[in-house]
């Protein structure tokens, strides 16, 4: 009984499953596709500008921190950051706050209008934000909001996969739950605040942290919004860097790299989490 | 309290009560012009199969469910249109409802600290209950870390902790294995001995009403199919329903006709020929009217298949050894019957017995199912 058992584990590392083997080859190839550009600005960003052009080693021969000090000493990019920093963290919040009610508001309570509400936030999504884009200036513009926090915050607001998730999520607590609170004198906000939130902040992180990650990479609002230097993300600030160093590969990666580099320390602290935000919004995505 | 009220002269008047209540959903009538009243400091339990409307009902005097018709009063206050927390009653429900990211200090203590009590004060209650119901190594555990019996504890804490007028449970032992629901049976029998509040308990499960309540309320279709004591449920059922609801195995029923009414004495004729005496409180409208004769399976003794006083004979299909007593299926010109006999007898499937009816315990059931 027990020999058979033992025997297909033995086969299993002692013999090379074909299949298996092609399948990981294929995903190494890819992951490398994927990763070599990401790889050549990260190289190339320590090579001297001469050799940005003129090499094409796989390493840098000269590595030099060159590009990051004149970008460090010859940009606005602390003021970018600090531009990403607000606009992002304010967008994550907001945005947080807003989708926690609705959904909490559709899902849980009866009111005139909820299904039209709910129908007009499913609607919502199948409009790609740039086709309002023009909309969204010409508002903003008119209540003179350009080249304000606000103006660039706001149109960043609207998020209805967040809104979908937290209704998934509320839709599917127990009703006991509820009843129960009820039943302890508790009210709506107490019930959201310190009964259905807490039992999931996985959720909650997962959603912050991809709406922050996805805050912080946009690019085409807040390039028409922000037209002060002053007032400029880190996406929008680099290229307003490529115009002023013109066609210096070494400097216009660096600038790439630190643009990129909170973001990628975002994703790699809190990689489960983004993971999960990605499942849980992979299906409505669909 | 209970003296205090005793010395008022409101120990008997009705605790909880509903008047002409009536729940729709839609075209359909969950619960159709009920009367109940509940006594100060009684255990009552709502039982009846499912779709009887017995949870529905709790959920009413809860406050969770609206009252389409009617009225219902919580220490003679009408509370029909008052919200839940606001009537002082507690619930327990069937999947205990714990949350689960809350301590079981926490879960203990929430309803105090919804309302905004000191820390210090939701502290001492939460480990007086604990104390009372033996939570207190468990308070900084989540429910996750529990057992169910300890769950179970945890939903009646929290319920004990608001200090309610009337604790209400939704079938609380169903989830839990039988073992634990005879143990917490138990515990909830002495938790009402020693509190003395009026507690309202729904079941689907005869066992639990008939050792736990002091009276049961049988619901059938939305409607009170009897109210009384354990025993007198299931000496006296008042109509069919209730006499086959009650009891485990249940009644045996075998149709007759009438043949003679002396006083309160009726005949009535059997299949297959032969003939009981039954005791009848009220005369039957017809004299050749088809009624039900109902017999439990300890009021059936085993004889001699040509015995002349066996009622009906037939062949054993069944037998089921439980040690302190047998269960027999015996196939009859009736239909197939449940016979309980001592667990010593000697008998085996394919027997050819003969089965005596004890007929100070039979019944009779009207064409309406009411007994006669």
């Amino acid at each position: 009984m027990i020999a058979p058992a033992i025997a297909p584990q033995g086969r299993r590392w002692g013999t090379i499953n074909l299949g298996g083997a092609l399948l990981t080859a294929l995903t190494l190839i890819c992951a490398c596709v994927w990763f070599f550009p990401i790889y050549w600005a990260l190289v190339t960003s320590f090579r001297t500008d001469d050799e940005s052009i003129k090499s094409f080693s796989l390493l840098p021969e000269h590595p030099t921190l060159d590009s990051y000090l004149y970008i460090i000493a010859h940009s606005k990019l602390p003021i970018f950051y600090l531009n990403s920093t607000i606009v992002s963290l304010a967008v994550t919040a907001i945005t947080l706050v807003m989708s926690i009610c609705a959904a909490y508001a559709i899902s849980q309570l009866e009111f005139p209008g909820r299904r039209l509400l709910w129908w007009t936030i499913l609607a919502s999504f199948m409009i790609p934000v740039p086709a309002l884009i023009v909309n969204h200036f010409i508002i903003i513009a008119s209540v003179n909001l350009i080249n304000t926090y606000a103006g660039i915050v706001l149109p960043l607001l609207i998020a209805p996969v967040t809104v979908i998730v937290y209704k998934q999520f509320f839709d599917s607590l127990p009703r006991e739950f509820r009843e129960a609170a009820v039943m302890d004198g508790a009210n709506e906000f107490q019930l959201l605040f310190r009964v259905f939130l807490p039992m999931n902040w996985g959720i909650t992180a997962a959603l912050g942290i991809i709406t922050f990650i996805g805050a912080w990479n946009n690019f085409l609002w807040p390039f028409l919004a922000a037209q002060d230097e002053t007032m400029m993300t880190v996406t929008v600030g680099i290229r307003a860097v490529q115009d002023t160093f013109g066609v210096a590969y070494a400097r216009l990666l660096a600038g790439a790299v630190l643009a990129g580099l909170p973001v990628s320390l975002a994703y790699l602290l809190f990689q489960r989490r983004v993971t999960q935000a990605l499942t849980l919004s992979a299906g409505i995505k669909g | 309290m209970t003296e205090e009220a005793a010395k008022n002269g409101v120990e008997r008047a009705p605790h909880v009560e509903l008047r002409r209540v009536t729940k729709r959903y839609g075209v359909v009538a969950a619960i159709n012009d009920l009367d109940l009243a509940v006594e100060k400091g009684s255990f009552t339990a709502l039982l009846g199969p499912s779709g009887c409307g017995k949870s529905t009902l709790l959920r009413m005097i809860a406050g969770l469910e609206r009252i389409t018709a009617g009225q219902c009063f919580i220490n003679g206050v009408d509370v029909t249109e008052m919200p839940p927390a606001k009537r002082r009653i507690a619930m327990v429900f069937q999947s205990y409802a714990l949350y689960p990211h809350m301590t079981v200090k926490q879960n203990i203590a929430f309803s105090l600290s919804v309302a905004g009590a000191p820390r210090k004060t939701q502290d001492e209650r939460a480990l007086e209950v604990a104390r009372v119901l033996q939570l207190e190594p468990y308070l900084d555990r989540r429910p996750a870390e529990l057992s169910g019996g300890q769950r179970q504890r945890v939903a009646i804490g929290r319920a004990l902790v608001r200090q309610p007028e009337a604790f209400l449970f939704d079938e609380p032992l169903s989830n839990l294995d039988a073992k634990l629901r005879v143990q917490m049976r138990l515990e909830l029998a002495r938790l009402h001995a020693a509190l003395g509040v009026t507690m309202i308990y729904v079941t689907h499960d005869q066992t639990e009403a008939m050792t736990l309540a002091d009276k049961i309320v049988v619901l059938d279709r939305g409607r009170v199919a009897q109210v009384g004591s354990p025993l007198e449920l299931y000496r006296q059922p008042a109509n069919k329903f209730v006499a086959g609801f009650i009891g485990s195995p249940s009644m045996n029923f075998i149709s007759v006709s009438l043949a003679t009414v002396e006083g309160n004495t009726a005949t009535v004729k059997l299949p297959g020929g032969g003939t009981a005496q039954v005791g009848v409180g009220s005369a039957p409208a017809g004299a050749a009217e088809r009624i039900d004769l109902g017999v439990r399976p300890e009021h059936l003794l085993l004889v001699d298949a040509n015995d002349a006083s066996a009622a009906q004979s037939g062949r054993i299909s069944i037998v089921e050894h439980l040690g302190n007593v047998t269960l027999l299926y015996v196939d009859t010109a009736a239909g197939q019957m449940i016979v309980e006999a001592p667990g010593s007898t000697p008998v085996k499937s394919g027997d050819v017995v003969g089965l005596r009816l004890n007929e100070s315990n039979v019944r009779l059931f009207g064409a309406d199912g009411a007994t006669l």
